[in-house]
Formats: C-alpha cells, structure tokens, sequence
C-alpha cells in the first residue's frame, strides 16, 4: 500500500492555490466581459458604432481572453491531480462556447453589419459567459468549504464570483426584454409586453437569488451582501450611467439602491429565520426597477408607447414613468423576490449536502 | 421575543420608506434636467451646374451645422422628388460620423420632427446623413453625385433635423414648403434638357 500516494481531495487540497486563481481568473474575466458588454450597449446609444473593433468590444474580448486563462490553468491543473470536478467542467465548456462565439460574432458582422442586442452569437456568448461564471464561483464555493469544512466563502471571493454571474445573466434578461435587436436584416426584438414581463419577473429573481446566497456563502455575517450589491451599482455607474454626459448628475439618486441591500442584509444578519429571508428576498427584489435603470426605461417605454427616448432625455423620461411603473410592479417583485430566497435556500441547502 | 422583532423591523421598514422616498421624490424632484436645444441650420448648398444634360450627372455640395447644444443625433437630409430610386445618387465624400444612408422609395422613415416614433412610407429617394452624437458649433459636409432621369426642372429638397427636437430652433428652415415627411424643407432647381 502506497502510504503517499494522496487521496483525489488531498490533492486537490494541495492545489488549492492554483485552483483558486484558475477560478478567479475567469470570474475576474468575465466580470470584464460582461461590464464590457454593458459599455457596448450603452455606446450604441450614444455613438453608433459602425465597426466590430469598438473600444468596449475590445474590453469584452480581453476579458474573454482571461477567462480562457483560468479555465486552461483549471484544466491543466485538474488533470495533474486526476480530478475534473463539474464546476471545472462547466468553467471550461463555457470557455469554449465564449471563444466560438467570438469568431461568428465577427462573421454576423461581416455579413448584416450593426447587430442587435439579441443576435444568435450574442446569445451564444451570454451563455457562455454565464456557465463558466456559475462553474467560477460553484468551483470557489466547493474548494472554500473543503477548506473551511463548511460552506463559506471569503467575503472577497464572493463578491468576485457572484458579481460576473449577476453581470451576464442580466445581460441575458436584456437580450429578451430591451427593444435593441431590430436592424436592417433582422428583427430579434421582444413583443413589448413580453419585454415588460420578462424584466419584472426574471430581475427580481435573480437579485434575490444572488443577494440571498452572498448572504448565506458569508455565513450570514453583515457586510457581504451590501459589498455585493454596491459593487454591482459601481458597475452600473461606470458601465451605464457615467458614459452618458446627461445623465451624471443622477448619480446620488442610482447610489440609493444600496439601502435596500443594507436592510435586507441587516435583517438576514440578526434572523435566521424562513420569514426573515423571505422578506429579505423581497427586498432587495423591490429595488429592480431602480436598479437597473437607466436602460430599463427603454424596456417600459416601449409598452407605454414612448417610441423614440433619446440619451439626453434618458434621466427624465424615467422619472416621468417611474411613478406609473412603480406601484404596478411591487407585488410581482416581492412575490418573485420571495421565490429567489426560496430558490436560495434550496440551492445552499443541496450545496451542503453534497 | 416581541422587542427584538420590534427592533429589527423597525429599522428595516425605517430604510424602505426613506429608499422609497428618495427615489420616487426627493431626486426625482430635484433634478430640473431641461432638454437640450440643438440649433439645426444649413449653411452651405452648392449645386455643380444649374443645367444637365439627360443622363449627365451633377454635384451637389451640403454642409449642416448645430449652433445650439449638443444634439443627441442631426440629421441632414437631401430629397429628390424626381427620383425613385436611389441607385442613381452616389456620395462622393462625407465627413459624417455615420455612413449616410440612401433610402428608397417605400422605406419606412421618420416624420414631424418625432425621428422614428411616427413612420412614414417614402415617397421619393433621399439621402440621410447624420452625426450621432453632433456637438454644438461642429459642421458636416457631404458632396453627392446624382444622375437625373427625366428631362425638365429636377427638384433637391434639403432639410436639417436636430434630435431632441425640443424646440423651433432644431430644425431648418423654419418655414416654406412642407414635404410628405410634414417637415420644412429648401428647394434647389437643376434644368435637365436633352442630351
């Protein structure tokens, strides 16, 4: 019997360090590609761009280019200790999904000129965004709590790994709810109303779902889940709000959106309760429409018949809808907000059981 | 039990109202965020010839300039009532920061300074240059080749747009003729005679 020869978790105990920066490599990498994509948006608003190779494109892609990093680093390392866990193997198929889609994202430009928001290697390239970022912070989660023998994650960790997942998978609720995918040869855009309830259902879930399980990943220790939600509104501001001239000034009323995250992490830190985490679920799923302002004006004007909004009445036009929008969509927002809690629990729960 | 339920709700119902609060009165109400006013203004057509031969061609010359504040996008438009289709006008040269666009007859186009929110169909080709975003004080310029194809007076109805249209001033002329898009538009003749 070979005394030395080390157990499959042993080793990858030993590798830790490595796995670790393989991890945050690709969530670091998408959170680039990702807060990349947001400017990108935000550009063809305000500039038009008429060339692939557009300085947020060329941010998208180094972050790719990153993310390909730590996933070769995961593989290679996962093949020295002889134990290729799935959160590796979803880290590494989204990568290559991501460097497909970069290729045929090039091509459909070549080919139709400007895209849309919702083309087929847009879609292509949120989705592999989003399984190599779950895989990032999946991976993180299950080395951590070899580590801790429980499961609990560096407040640092969790705000790099939840952050990209948060990025890309609402880049994908904007795919289905923003009105940006009509062009001269397609028309990839969502009914209004399918827009409308795309983001008043899908936003609020994965809010709380996030804020829930960065709540519950920092043993529900008070600190984390605000941190996780003002890095988030620091992306925004930087990626939405501060590229528009027009809309700076609107920067203090964008950086309230912390308060319901400090509530909500304030009420899950003194309760442990079902109630408790519920409510907080609610919460912060309260806060979506403000949240993801300012291009979520785009999505509600549509249904309330404001054609055109132009960047420099970006600002206004939201304010004038938010009094209208607001009290229509609290109580779906809660009851989705709830249901992300639930979904939360459920998700940690069958985490510690594994 | 009760006092510390007490206490932890009463804080948390204390941060929603002063988040709802905030949000829904407090910044919407103090920011005035007045529209831009862009001043849309043409200030340089030329024509290459006052006279052409059928099948000849001949330049036009078409300079925009925003003296107002900075227009999200302003547009340029040049209208051929005589023509179709715009196979027969070619730009020369441009210094947009866009590609202009050539529209055809039937094209879905904007109408009554509204951009895209009230379409029309086109009724005659045109060519639509624009710069978004256009600085206050900047010009563009665009030179087109065009080739009529009937003979007698060949018409060109240029017109300039500034987005948003948040007053009199963002859009040139300010009178005289109105085209089927409803807005105000110059006329410039060329006489095409047999070849």
């Amino acid at each position: 019997m070979n005394y030395f020869r080390q157990s499959p978790a042993q080793s990858i105990i030993g590798s830790s360090s490595r796995f670790l920066a393989g991890y945050v490599l690709v969530s670091l990498g998408v959170l680039l590609a990702a807060g990349g994509g947001s400017w990108d948006i935000n550009n063809h608003l305000l500039n038009k761009p008429e060339t692939f190779f557009a300085p947020p494109h060329a941010v998208l892609y180094s972050g790719a280019g990153a993310a390909v990093a730590g996933a070769v680093i995961l593989f290679l390392t996962s093949r020295r200790t002889g134990a290729t866990i799935r959160p590796i193997k979803l880290v590494v198929a989204g990568v290559i999904i991501l460097v497909v889609a970069g290729p045929v994202d090039f091509a459909w430009h070549s080919a139709f000129g400007l895209d849309g928001l919702l083309s087929p290697p847009h879609f292509v390239l949120v989705s592999g965004m989003i399984a190599s970022s779950v895989g990032a912070l999946a991976g993180m989660v299950y080395h951590g709590s070899m580590a801790f023998r429980e499961l609990r994650l560096h407040p640092l960790l969790i705000i790099i790994g939840v952050l990209p997942v948060w990025l890309a998978a609402s880049g994908m609720i904007d795919m289905f709810s923003l009105p940006f995918s009509r062009t001269d040869y397609f028309d990839f855009n969502p009914h209004p109303a399918l827009g409308v309830t795309v983001a008043t259902l899908a936003f609020p879930v994965l809010i709380s779902v996030l804020a829930c399980s960065s709540s519950a990943l920092a043993g529900k220790r008070f600190g984390v889940m605000t941190a996780v939600g003002a890095a988030f509104i620091a992306t925004g501001m930087l990626t939405s709000i501060v590229p528009n001239g027009a809309l700076v000034q609107t920067l203090p009323f964008y950086a309230a959106n912390i308060i319901p995250f400090a509530a909500a992490d304030a009420l899950l830190s003194f309760s442990r309760s079902r109630i408790s985490l519920y409510a907080a679920g609610a919460i912060v799923a309260l806060a979506f429409f403000t949240l993801y302002y300012p291009l979520i004006t785009y999505t509600y004007g549509k249904v309330l018949e404001q054609n055109t909004i132009w960047p420099s009445l970006m600002a206004p036009t939201y304010f004038k809808m938010l009094g209208t929008v607001m009290p229509l969509v609290v109580a779906p927002a809660a009851a989705m907000g709830i249901l992300g809690a639930a979904a939360s629990g459920k998700l940690i729960a069958k985490n510690k059981a594994l | 039990m009760l006092l510390r339920a007490i206490i932890l709700v009463g804080p948390v119902a204390a941060s929603l109202a002063l988040y709802f609060s905030l949000s829904l009165y407090v910044f919407p109400q103090s920011y005035q965020i007045e529209p831009r006013r862009p001043e849309a203004v043409i200030t340089n057509v030329s024509l290459s010839t006052a006279e052409v031969k059928l099948e000849g061609t001949f330049v036009i010359s078409v300079t925009g300039t925003n003296r107002g504040e900075e227009a999200d996008m302003q547009i340029v438009s040049i209208g051929f009532p005589n023509l179709t289709r715009a196979d027969n006008i070619e730009v020369l040269k441009h210094i947009f920061v866009q590609t202009p666009i050539l529209i055809d007859a039937g094209k879905p186009v904007g109408s009554e300074y509204a951009g895209n929110g009230r379409p029309v169909d086109a009724q005659y080709a045109s060519v639509e240059a624009f710069s978004r975003p256009w600085a206050g004080g900047s010009s563009y310029n665009i030179d087109l080749q065009v080739r009529p194809q009937t003979e007698g007076m060949f018409a060109v109805f240029v017109k300039s747009v500034a987005f948003p249209h948040s007053w009199d001033g963002a859009h040139w002329p300010h009178e005289g003729i109105s085209d089927y898009q409803k807005e105000f538009v110059e006329v410039y003749h060329v006489q095409v005679t047999k070849p």
